[in-house]
């Protein structure tokens, strides 16, 4: 009780200079530039480009042929299995091309793709609205969502009916809306909740009434005045109840969010849904609204520009599939200053090599890099030990040990020092002194320890077949040595009889009197 | 801009200006030492920065390390201060030239340079000095005018400097400077070795202000530590869990042995505190964070093994200024407490020395 008190008392004492709250850090937002305009509609670039794999999971089927005209809002790619999406068409047009294996990312996997091209006439299909969607089943509710195509636009794109399905299985109590946008340069959640408030919070009734959850709350930053406001006025007479949060980065990561609400604390190998909350982002609560109400797919979203080479950063409301480099020039790109872009905020971005890449649901910013806002990296110096980066740290990992760990390939100890709980936030490396990449060495050291465990897994398959391939061979010398029959005839015989499942269980039984006689050792 | 993934953006502190906030904040101190026992602690200083820094860039030119990067880490320079600062002013150039190479170059470049010694190259440093020369360590030997009020010059003026200048280099001593009586010892030894009635005399005298004693002039360099130590504090530079162990500890342990006024050295917490090095000890040495601990939780106890031990060594032991031998000692146990000592990682049970972390299932 005394550290939840002194971690209370820290930042009311002044202490807090360095921008690191305990467990947190407070880098400059850079968000003002882009709250400057409303929410602009976008004109319709040439062509869009739409990803099959807009979301988390299985990629969708495409059900329209090159040369086909598609209007708005039609289908043009169905969910292949339960963790799979829709895709509509944004706007009327001429299907293109329906490409396997266009490479755009830096990953260089290819990723299927349709190609439409934008007659500009806009024709859209007629779709049925709701006027009282309150009146609706939750399981009627849920079919619409799963329809429209909606998934998580907070980044991570898990599709969200099946989100509310895992959470009605789970007995879920509380709905959270995250609003608390806490990466510097992304507005696009602020600038939505200061224009549509309501349909945030129409939105959230809807996800509550599917969900069958008993209470919601929507979740932002004290920093946020505007959208405060916005929402208060909005909010009266609503289920749905404003929980205001200190701002800090990351302050609006699902765990950390579901914490600083409800002070529960997500189990290390669980989801909030263990712990009966489920966490939906604030442009998802709209998108559901717009599915459910107006009957619309999720076709278009909010998308913040910005970056000093952007001579009027803003958000936009972009449909899904329209191209970076589109956005970027309308908002008077200065191309001597521009030194790179990024996919998402400063500090969890991913750098865009090609900006002919698409907008998807999941893209929440586009910013664009100059020398002077993001200058070139500080030699790195030895760690010093200092523990900024623990003080800085959410999952409360110590990174200075795993740094030396890392280096040192001890995965043992980069287990035990919990290296798979740490969510790659980036603000160790944002406050080390000595501009150490930490995280660049986390995620190495993450991929060799998931390849040796790979690695593990193959030999454990081999082992067994070889144990098989044994075991066959004694047999048949058994037999052949007692002369009864032939060996040929014998092997379906011993195929039955060692058969893969027996083989698993006597491997198991094995291991488990091996751990046994282990655990004996140790005790003592 | 460089790197090829996330984070893009960073904090624009930087290991550089970390240490040169730290060199600001002890400066106070350092001035009022000057104030008080003339240039004896400025000569040490200058002299120690030289060396470190000169054997500090031999040791990179050795190893074909780049000399100026490392160099301009200022790292060398806070070692030199916190070295220069512990050892009696008025030593021999050659007892600090010795006491610096043995820190720069096998504390510190031995062990693999920046960030990699596990003791603490100051501490080591005076600590060889005072296994080597017990005597030389002990004594303070400063200008006439420090010690004696009376005197008729200041150990500001011209004659306390070339006095000051002739302790260090006993080569221009000439006779035509009188340096009698120059040698004291620490107030610590003058309270262990003093009496009963001196003591008791010492308590009703209290503390006369910029009179330019040297028993008390010491409590206000202690003071000029504390304040920048807090200075620290407020810009997070350090954090405060090795500091408020050490001096939580070091009071309650002088609380607890008291003894009225009796005998020699288990005065009151206020002497502990202020009559002493603790403060720099507390702040500015045992906060080193290479050496020290790395966990919050570990820094706690590992603050707490240097309060214990600075007053055990200080009270029962041969040694008075025992800071030096305290932080070595803990610096042994730092590993350890980083192993045994975690914070609870976010979203598991607990963490068991025995078992590791455990989780909700």
């Amino acid at each position: 009780m005394a550290i939840s008190w002194a971690k209370r008392a820290c930042p009311v004492l002044g202490f807090g200079k360095r921008g690191v709250k305990l467990g947190a850090i407070k880098p400059p937002p850079h968000k003002l530039e882009s709250l400057r305009s409303r929410i602009m509609p976008t004109p319709l670039p040439e062509r869009l480009v739409l990803s099959l794999q807009q979301h988390q999971g299985d990629a969708s089927i495409p059900c329209v042929e090159v040369g086909d005209k598609v209007l708005k809002f039609q289908a043009i790619a169905e969910a292949n299995s339960e963790s799979s999406l829709n895709l509509h068409a944004p706007t009327s047009g001429t299907i293109l091309s329906v490409d396997q294996s266009l490479v755009f990312s830096d990953s260089m996997t290819p990723e299927a793709c349709i190609v439409l091209e934008c007659d500009g006439a806009d024709n859209a299909l007629k779709v049925s609205t709701t006027r009282d969607y309150r009146a609706l089943e939750h399981e009627h509710l849920l079919q619409r969502i799963e329809e429209a195509g909606v998934c998580g636009m907070g980044g991570a794109g898990y599709p969200t009916a099946l989100k509310l399905r895992h959470g009605i299985s789970k007995n879920i109590d509380l709905l959270l809306i995250n609003a608390a946008e806490c990466e510097p340069y992304i507005s696009c959640d602020e600038a939505l909740l200061r224009e549509r408030a309501k349909e945030v919070i129409q939105g959230a009734e809807i996800i509550q009434a599917a969900c069958l959850a008993n209470s919601c709350q929507l979740v932002i930053e004290s920093n946020m005045n505007e959208a405060i406001d916005a929402l208060r006025s909005e909010i009266t007479g609503s289920s749905v109840q404003l929980k205001i949060v200190a701002p800090s980065y990351p302050a609006g990561d699902e765990r950390q969010i579901v914490f600083a609400a409800t002070g529960r604390e997500t189990p290390s190998s669980g989801l909030p849904i263990d712990i009966g909350v489920v966490v939906v982002n604030a442009g998802t609560a709209a998108a559901c609204l717009h599915a459910v109400s107006k009957g619309q797919p999720c076709i278009s979203r909010v998308v913040t520009l910005a970056g000093s080479p952007l001579r009027t950063p803003k958000n936009f409301d972009v449909p899904i599939g329209t191209p970076i480099s589109h956005l970027q020039t309308l908002c008077g790109m200065d191309e001597q200053s521009h030194q790179g872009t990024l996919a998402g905020g400063s500090l969890m971005g991913q750098p865009v090599l090609n900006l002919d890449l698409p907008i998807k649901k999941t893209s929440n910013c586009v910013v664009a890099m100059s020398a002077q806002e993001f200058p070139a990296q500080e030699p790195v110096l030895p760690c010093i030990r200092c523990g900024y980066c623990a003080d800085a740290c959410p999952a409360h990992l110590l990174p200075q040990q795993l740094l030396v760990f890392s280096k040192q390939q001890a995965v043992e100890a980069l287990e035990d020092h919990g290296l798979f709980d740490c969510i790659e936030c980036g603000a160790c490396a944002y406050v080390c002194p000595s501009k150490i990449p930490l995280l660049q060495y986390y995620r190495s050291s993450k991929e060799l320890m998931l390849l040796e465990a790979g690695v593990t897994a193959r030999s454990s398959h081999w082992q067994q077949r070889f144990q098989y391939f044994q075991y066959r061979r004694k047999r048949v010398n058994q037999q052949r040595a007692e002369g009864k029959q032939s060996a040929s005839d014998n092997s379906q015989q011993v195929e039955q009889e060692f058969s893969r499942d027996k083989a698993r269980e006597e491997i198991a039984a094995a291991v488990a009197r091996v751990k046994s006689k282990k655990s004996k050792n140790q005790a003592s | 801009m460089n790197s090829s993934s996330s984070p893009f953006q960073f904090a624009k502190l930087k290991t550089r200006q970390l240490m040169l906030l730290v060199l600001a904040a002890a400066s106070p101190a350092v001035l009022m030492h000057t104030w008080f026992f003339g240039y004896g602690m400025l000569l040490n200083i200058a002299l120690a920065a030289v060396i470190g820094l000169s054997s500090e860039a031999v040791c990179l030119w050795l190893q074909n390390k780049p000399i100026k990067v490392a160099l301009s880490d200022y790292s060398a320079l806070v070692t030199a201060l916190l070295f220069a600062v512990t050892i009696p002013p008025g030593t021999a150039w050659w007892l600090i030239a010795m006491g610096m190479v043995f820190a720069i170059a096998l504390v510190k470049h031995a062990y693999g340079g920046l960030g990699h010694n596990v003791f603490n190259p100051a501490m080591a440093g005076y600590l060889f000095l005072l296994l080597a020369f017990p005597l030389s360590m002990t004594a303070w030997h400063l200008p006439q005018a420090a010690v004696t009020p009376a005197s008729d010059h200041s150990p500001l003026s011209w004659t306390g400097f070339i006095e000051s200048l002739s302790f260090v280099f006993p080569i221009i001593q000439n006779q035509t400077i009188d340096i009698d009586g120059l040698a004291m010892a620490t107030p610590l030894i003058e309270y262990k070795m003093a009496g009963q009635n001196a003591v008791l005399e010492a308590y009703r005298e209290g503390l006369p202000l910029f009179s330019r004693s040297s028993g008390t002039g010491w409590e206000l360099v202690n003071m000029a530590y504390l304040i920048g130590g807090l200075f620290l504090l407020s810009l997070r530079i350090i954090s405060w869990h090795i500091p408020v162990a050490i001096i939580a500890s070091v009071l309650m342990m002088s609380l607890l042995f008291y003894s009225d006024g009796g005998s020699s050295v288990n005065g009151t917490p206020y002497l502990h505190l202020f009559g002493s090095a603790t403060m720099i000890g507390a702040f500015f040495i045992a906060t080193d964070p290479v050496s020290a601990a790395t966990s919050n939780p570990a820094r706690i106890v590992y603050g707490i093994i240097i309060g214990c031990s600075i007053y055990g060594i200080r009270v029962w032991g041969s040694y008075l200024d025992s800071i030096a031998i305290a932080v070595l000692f803990a610096n042994f146990c730092a590993p350890m407490l980083d192993h045994f000592f975690r914070p609870r990682i976010f979203g598991q049970v607990r963490w068991s020395p025995l078992r590791g972390q455990t989780s909700h299932e």
